[in-house]
């Protein structure tokens, strides 16, 4: 008895330390991958770099780059573009993406077809994205101001040129391309309800839009929150399509945090200045995924698994 | 016995023969290596590269080219050159960064092949060059650090250099009676007559950054204007600059929809798609008219000079080839530099449809081109000092004046307002850098 005792407690300690030896190689990988980059650009922040000049060259600043960062107009503008960015984007294709969802998850006709168009764009590189819309978009012989003339009448306008224009140029490509995104997240988590649960509440008289609102959307919400955040984070490292179609013009209508950024680390060859902003991006996209991970935690009922 | 001899003779002459044209060919040394270019996808590079075909043929050295979009050829370039072992052999720059890679220590100085009787060619000329182009897109260190002068080195051969010329729609301006302008009244007017009869009038670039300074920095020096004075104080926020930025914004009004999102490739397009009545920059535009790949209006195009304000004067710019001071091919690098800028390398440059760089290349072939008497007219007028060519450039270009001049030609503000803050924004820039630090411990 007192035998079995004695072996039986290390082999707890044993079971206690097993798990974390078993994720040891994923945590070692993603520290090599996600926090050294950080690290180095948290580094780098101190210091004023060039590129083409030895990093040892580099000129330590301390907090110069983080005093110039509070007082930066340029950079209040681009976090205000990133925001109204997210904002128009998130919310249009959320809405759009459950409502194609909802019209195709019932076995249609064709339905399958219409799924597979749905889904092209997010197949397509966001380089090759930004490159058809800048070219639909274009002032002298784009598709948009030629039909929007020919059907009706309508001047033909700079789209990318214009301030508000290249905004909504650019908001709208976002859509195009990311609204599928959501859609077939959606679907997925719609297939996988369990169908008792929606007989029940047929039984029990819902109807159409109660069947939506107080069933269906309640059951995959925890999948609504990861679409919600993914796109949130998504918003803040978008960066192609911006860099082909305007390259963060004119002036600064279109130039999201990220684009910011390159502009500022290669236009103007400002590298530590560029990293303190990075540093800033990176504690607004911690903070928002923290957040939303406390409001609306999809693992929270799961941790008993 | 005599056929013997005369066996013997013969081969101890071929061998003899051909151990001296080993001697003689500067090339023998270099076959089979292998040099890797960097230059921009531009017309005039991707016909030049048949005459890197020819090269490989002639001397056996292989060329790979890496052809990138002009404007993003320096990160690549500079993040090449800066590794202890660079991938580039030669390089191609926009004569705006001469002096940040200098400065860097990222490019051989050219006097080490020059002073190498085994790779020049005594037939090279160099004289022959046009002085604007080398000076301009080879020379660093001269006055200012950017313009000739006795204390410039010589690091690159201008390939593909410009300078600015008008060209202008032939059938558009005799049936609406308008002359070629000559000065900047006459170009003004010739704007609003074009506009008031419904034909865009300029085109221009003007996309956020570094094209926008571009399309203005074409009037800035004809209207008398600079961007720093002798002591680097910016002044282009005085007369000359605000009324440059005016034209600026006329043009904008006048010409074809869309200037504020063109750059370099869509201004162009629009002349050459008919779109525009007069185009005023690189004289590269002459050589993509007469491409029927690229053009619409071969035939109706003429061409004058850069019209003036207060003076004469047109753009120093375009392209000019290095050496990366990390090549580890440098003298089969210099070899291919010197055949493409040769005498008869630049001639045959003109025959495939690009542009020259030699005095005698253009006397040779100016009753054959239209623009070629206009361009030897106006090279004497080609300023050096046309934009500052410093290492801090790039930031002034695209930062500060790219955004100013944006929000000049896509609103209405008052104009002196906005050129005094970008003035501002400049000196801080300078400041930084240590500009005015002899001035200050001079006081």
């Amino acid at each position: 008895m007192a035998a079995t005792d004695r072996t039986e407690v290390p082999a707890r300690d044993y079971r206690v330390v097993t798990p974390y030896l078993f994720i040891a190689p994923a945590v070692l990988v993603m520290f090599a991958g996600l926090a050294f980059p950080v690290l180095q650009s948290l580094y780098l922040s101190f210091y004023d770099w060039k590129i083409g000049t030895p990093l040892k060259s580099a000129e330590y600043v301390g907090l110069d780059n983080y005093i110039r960062l509070i007082s930066d107009p340029d950079v209040r503008e681009s976090l205000w573009v990133t925001i109204r960015f997210g904002l128009w984007t998130i919310s249009i294709e959320m809405f759009l993406g459950i409502a194609l969802a909802l019209l195709l998850e019932k076995p249609i006709r064709g339905a399958s077809v219409f799924r597979t168009i749905f889904i092209l764009p997010l197949m397509v590189s966001p380089v090759v994205v930004g490159l058809i819309w800048r070219y639909l978009f274009d002032a002298r012989v784009g598709w948009v101001n030629y039909y929007l003339g020919t059907w009706f009448g309508i001047e033909p306008q700079v789209w990318l040129g214009d301030a508000e224009l290249a905004f909504f140029a650019i908001v709208l490509t976002d859509i195009w391309q990311w609204t599928p995104f959501i859609f077939i997240i959606v679907i997925a988590g719609l297939q996988a309800l369990p169908s008792e649960v929606l007989e029940a509440s047929h039984v029990d008289g819902a109807n159409w839009w109660q069947q939506i609102f107080l069933v269906k959307l309640p059951m995959i919400s925890s999948i609504l929150v990861i679409a919600l955040l993914m796109r949130l984070i998504d918003v803040f490292r978008a960066l192609e399509v911006m860099y082909i179609m305007t390259g963060g013009g004119p002036g600064r209508a279109t130039e999201l945090m990220s684009l910011h950024i390159y502009n500022r680390a290669f236009d103007a060859q400002l590298l530590g200045y560029a990293s303190a902003i990075a540093v800033l991006l990176i504690a607004i996209v911690f903070v928002i995924s923290i957040s939303i991970l406390l409001i609306g935690n999809p693992m929270k009922d799961k941790s008993d698994v | 016995m005599s056929k013997k001899w005369i066996s013997t003779t013969l081969a101890s002459a071929a061998l003899v023969l051909a151990s001296s044209t080993a001697l003689a060919n500067p090339y023998e040394k270099y076959k089979d290596t292998t040099i890797v270019v960097s230059w921009p996808a531009l017309s005039h590079f991707a016909k030049a590269e048949t005459l890197i075909e020819e090269f490989t043929e002639e001397t056996g050295i292989e060329v790979e080219v890496d052809a990138l979009q002009y404007l993003k050829l320096r990160d690549r370039q500079i993040l090449e050159m800066s590794k202890r072992e660079g991938e580039y052999d030669v390089v191609s720059w926009v004569v705006m960064w001469k002096g940040e890679y200098v400065s860097k220590g990222l490019l051989t100085p050219l006097s080490q092949f020059f002073t190498n009787g085994a790779l020049v060619d005594p037939q090279y000329d160099i004289d022959d060059i046009a002085d604007a182009y080398l000076q301009n897109g080879g020379i660093v260190g001269g006055k200012k650090g950017y313009m000739p002068g006795k204390s410039g080195a010589m690091y690159g051969v201008p390939f593909g250099a410009e300078t600015s010329i008008m060209a202008y729609r032939k059938d558009i301006f005799e049936e609406q009676g308008i002359t070629p302008p000559a000065t900047y009244d006459e170009l003004r007017a010739a704007m609003a007559k074009l506009k008031e009869a419904g034909i865009p009038a300029l085109t221009s670039r003007g996309k956020t950054g570094h094209q926008v300074t571009a399309g203005w920095l074409l009037h800035l020096a004809p209207l008398g204007g600079k961007i720093f004075d002798d002591e680097w104080n910016p002044v282009f926020n005085n007369a000359a600059g605000v009324e440059a930025a005016q034209v600026m914004r006329e043009i904008a009004q006048t010409g074809p929809n869309g200037i504020a999102s063109f750059g370099f490739g869509e201004a162009a397009a629009a002349f050459l798609g008919g779109d525009a009545a007069m185009y005023i920059d690189t004289l590269k535009i002459a050589a993509m008219a007469r491409d029927p790949k690229l053009s619409k209006v071969d035939g109706k195009v003429g061409y004058a000079l850069h019209p003036t304000g207060t003076r004469c004067g047109s753009e120093t710019g375009g392209f000019a080839m290095g050496i990366p001071a990390n090549s580890l091919n440098k003298e089969a690098a210099f070899l291919f530099v010197q055949y493409m800028t040769s005498k008869a390398g630049d001639k045959r440059m003109v025959e495939l449809g690009g542009d020259p760089i030699r005095m005698s290349t253009y006397k040779h072939f100016q009753s054959e081109f239209d623009e070629y008497p206009v361009i030897l007219d106006q090279l004497p007028c080609a300023d050096a000092d046309w934009r500052p060519l410093i290492p801090e450039w790039n930031e002034l270009n695209i930062d500060v004046l790219g955004q100013a001049l944006t929000q000049v030609i896509t609103t209405d503000e008052p104009i002196q307002p906005i050129m005094d803050a970008a003035a501002e924004k400049a000196r801080a820039i300078m400041e930084r850098e240590g500009y005015y630090a002899w001035a200050n411990y001079r006081k």
